[in-house]
């Protein structure tokens, strides 16, 4: 019996099967490519992206999307962008090779920064999408700056809190009044042992001898010279205990001088325990504005890292995450070849957009983006936007043609409305209103050059009712209150590993100039009811001992004098008799 | 544990159907690149078109998709390593370059290192499967089929409405 190949019978239930499959396709394309669309987004911005419909209309090539929502990948509760209405003309034939090439889109109604209901953030596994990734180096290279804090005295400086155990004074009082003490105790010691009484004594008994001898007694006159050297003797350790006393006399009068010292140390301590502000105006613009400009920067440079890791350079093989799925996901690698299709191409865009929704009458303007793709080696022109308009002007191009990537993007849009300022350590708010927002940013290479920059006429300015009053901040308040203009200007240069941030406004000075007018002041002020403080504590410590000191110092004198004088005249009225016996008399 | 019934079922209804142990035997080496190979791909849809329109063994084939599903998840780092060597091979690059840029080609998922080395891996795997399998159930019904066959399970497993459909593509 002959088997045959072919089940023939099977034909009927694989078409209908086949049949089955398009006519699921017909029912489930749009959600099945909705929710795709939605997951590539999301993975791509690394925020929520949502798509309230989107159908596809293969016969003709359309796809429109209506209700697109992303979410900001840096704010918690705004959107990126909301577009009413997004139509594509889509190329087919390049489909079968799993490129998407979009002729043409038409943007309506997009918005920025609109509001949201909930966090639309995706908190990616920087190992493992790109959008974490990026965003982790962008917020270290954010960190990289050392923004200086600004700090205002707040409250009344209490002076009470000075803690007496942390001066340095005090301890060395202390220890020097216990070293006169020993001083003291040592040098009597000294002085006792010297045995000088025993001396003078021996000196005046021989004197007594001598005053009856005759010339001829030699024995008396044995002794006289004997009591001299005796007296030499004890005069020699007087004048050794004299130098060991001046000596310690000297280290005393050191420790009273030290004295002063620690005094004027506790002076210093005192003063660090004062919370003096800042009161240098650039340092002062960059603890106002910098946290602000640097998160500008930082959203830049995310967006233009994102668009390198989804757009490389260069036409070898790349490597990017294989679809999620229960299996494995493994790498997905792509293959550019020059002169073909990317994978990913968008050949137009025309967009309408409105940047101030919540205005009475929000004006619409139109950009155009031209190439944007995800091999541009292939594609061989960069991705270009431009949107210009009475109030607004705009431009960005990502050229990733060649090895070196050249981002560059700037924009200038006037009358717009600004989002208000917390500023960092000051409890007020800063709501520019209506004003100008210039933002550049060049990016060659790891080479980074860009500027942000503000400019209002209307400022507003809110207090924080909750915050803590103080007399510097009632006058900052008062200062800043009156300030109608605003003019910031940040700017970033160097390269990504070693940036520079520099900041300044009109602000600074005026700050600046009032917390030295104000400040210098209430720190003098201060700063002497400090001292005062530190006097009160230090010196009944410090005068005792320095009386001491003194008091020890004459008493020793005195002392030595005393008994070296007596030292002296035994041995002078000695070798007078010695003389007058020993003189050679002619009759 | 209603996998488990259906993959028993597969099975008996296979190892006592009327095909040969070849038609059987290509069913499940066919079946097996099911199971093997991440499901979703254009190959796929292709190998199950062959399982319908070709005599073999159509519970065959579902035994052996069933079957490799779990050895598919167990082998997946060996596939993604064999890929990726594949993938990368610097000789193949222009190869791999022009499938990438033919139509229809990239809708296999083929430039996909897990897919593509399971695919080769199943593909080598082809004909050594078929040749074991067909000795297994020529030995199986050799020796304990029959007794297998007489057995109430198996009738009530026959019995059930499912086996009517596999009915319709039992072998030839």
């Amino acid at each position: 019996m002959s088997v045959r190949i072919f089940r023939w019978r099977a034909i009927g239930p694989l078409l209908l099967f086949t049949l089955l499959g398009a006519v699921l396709w017909v029912l489930l394309a749009d959600r099945i490519a909705r929710v795709s669309a939605e997951k590539i987004g999301t993975a791509i911005v690394g925020a929520k992206v949502e798509i309230q419909y989107l159908h596809i209309d293969l016969k003709n090539g359309d796809v429109t999307v209506r209700g697109l929502t992303v979410a900001s990948p840096h704010e918690a509760l705004k959107n990126l962008l909301q577009a009413d209405e997004l139509v594509a003309d889509v190329d087919v034939l390049p489909l079968l090779e799993k490129k998407v090439v979009i002729d043409r889109l038409a943007a309506n109604g997009l918005r920025f920064g609109t509001p949201r209901a909930t966090d639309g953030r995706v908190p990616g596994d920087p190992s493992a999408s790109v959008s974490g990734r990026v965003m982790g180096e962008a917020r270290d290279w954010a960190q990289r700056f050392q923004v200086p804090a600004l700090q205002l005295a707040t409250g009344k400086i209490d002076v009470g809190s000075l803690d007496p155990r942390r001066l340095s004074a005090i301890p060395a009082a202390q220890a020097l009044s216990a070293r006169a003490d020993s001083s003291r105790k040592a040098w009597q010691t000294g002085l006792d042992s010297l045995r000088l009484g025993a001396a003078v004594d021996s000196a005046t008994a021989t004197l007594a001898r001598l005053k009856t001898a005759r010339a001829t007694d030699l024995a008396a006159l044995n002794d006289a010279r004997r009591a001299i050297d005796q007296v030499k003797q004890a005069r020699n350790r007087v004048t050794t205990l004299e130098r060991g006393v001046t000596s310690g006399l000297a280290s005393l009068r050191a420790g009273v001088a030290g004295l002063d010292s620690a005094k004027q140390r506790d002076y210093g301590f005192a003063k660090s325990l004062l919370k003096l502000p800042s009161l240098d105006a650039p340092a002062i613009g960059a603890a106002l504005f910098a946290p602000t400009a640097v998160a500008q920067f930082q959203r830049a440079l995310y967006w233009t890292q994102l668009a390198r890791a989804h757009m490389p350079p260069g036409l070898l093989p790349r490597a990017d995450a294989g679809p999620p799925r229960r299996r494995r996901s493994g790498s997905t690698v792509r293959f550019p070849r020059e002169h073909a299709l990317p994978g990913f191409l968008l050949r137009t865009a025309e967009l309408s957009f409105q940047l101030d929704p919540t205005a009475p009458e929000p004006k619409r303007y139109t950009g155009r983006l031209t190439g944007l793709n995800n091999d541009p080696a292939v594609y061989g022109r960069p991705t270009v936007f431009a949107a210009s308009a009475p109030a607004v002007n705009a431009g960005a191009m990502l050229d990733h043609v060649h090895q070196t990537a050249r981002d560059t993007a700037g924009a200038t849009i006037q009358g717009v409305r600004i989002s208000p300022f917390a500023l960092p350590s000051l409890p007020l708010r800063l709501d520019p209103g209506q004003g100008t927002v210039q933002l550049a940013f060049a990016l060659r290479g790891d080479s980074l050059r860009a500027r942000w920059a503000v400019r209002s006429t209307h400022v507003q300015w809110t207090r924080d009712s909750a915050a803590q009053r103080s007399t510097v901040t009632d006058l900052l308040w008062r200062t800043l209150s009156g300030i109608s203009d605003l003019q910031v200007e940040a700017g970033v240069a160097g390269t990504l590993s070693a940036p520079r941030l520099a900041v300044n406004s009109n602000l600074d000075e005026a700050i600046a100039a009032r917390l030295r007018a104000m400040m210098g002041d209430q720190v003098a002020a201060a700063e002497r009811r400090l001292r005062a403080e530190v006097d009160r504590q230090v010196d009944p410590a410090i005068a005792p001992v320095r009386a001491r000191v003194t008091a020890l110092q004459a008493d020793v004198t005195q002392s030595l004098a005393q008994q070296r004088a007596k030292l002296d005249k035994a041995q002078k009225d000695l070798e007078a008799r010695v003389r007058d016996l020993t003189r050679i008399r002619v009759p | 544990m209603l996998t488990i019934v259906k993959l028993l079922q597969s099975l008996v209804k296979a190892l006592h159907s009327e095909g040969t142990p070849g038609q059987l035997a290509a069913g499940i080496a066919l079946g097996s690149i099911l199971g093997l190979t991440p499901l979703v791909s254009l190959h796929n849809a292709i190998v199950f078109g062959l399982i319908v329109i070709l005599n073999v063994s159509f519970a065959g084939g579902l035994l052996g998709w069933a079957l490799f599903i779990p050895v598919g998840f167990l082998l997946d780092p060996l596939f993604d390593r064999l890929g990726h060597t594949l993938l990368f091979t610097p000789a193949l690059t222009p190869f791999f370059t022009s499938l990438y840029n033919t139509p229809v080609v990239p809708l296999t998922n083929f430039n996909n290192t897990v897919t593509l080395g399971s695919l080769v891996f199943s593909v080598v795997f082809f004909l050594p499967l078929f040749f074991m399998a067909r000795w297994a159930v020529t030995r199986y019904r050799a020796t304990i089929g029959e007794r297998v066959r007489q057995s109430k399970w198996y009738r009530a497993v026959t019995a059930s409405k499912l086996y009517n459909v596999y009915r319709l593509f039992r072998p030839e």
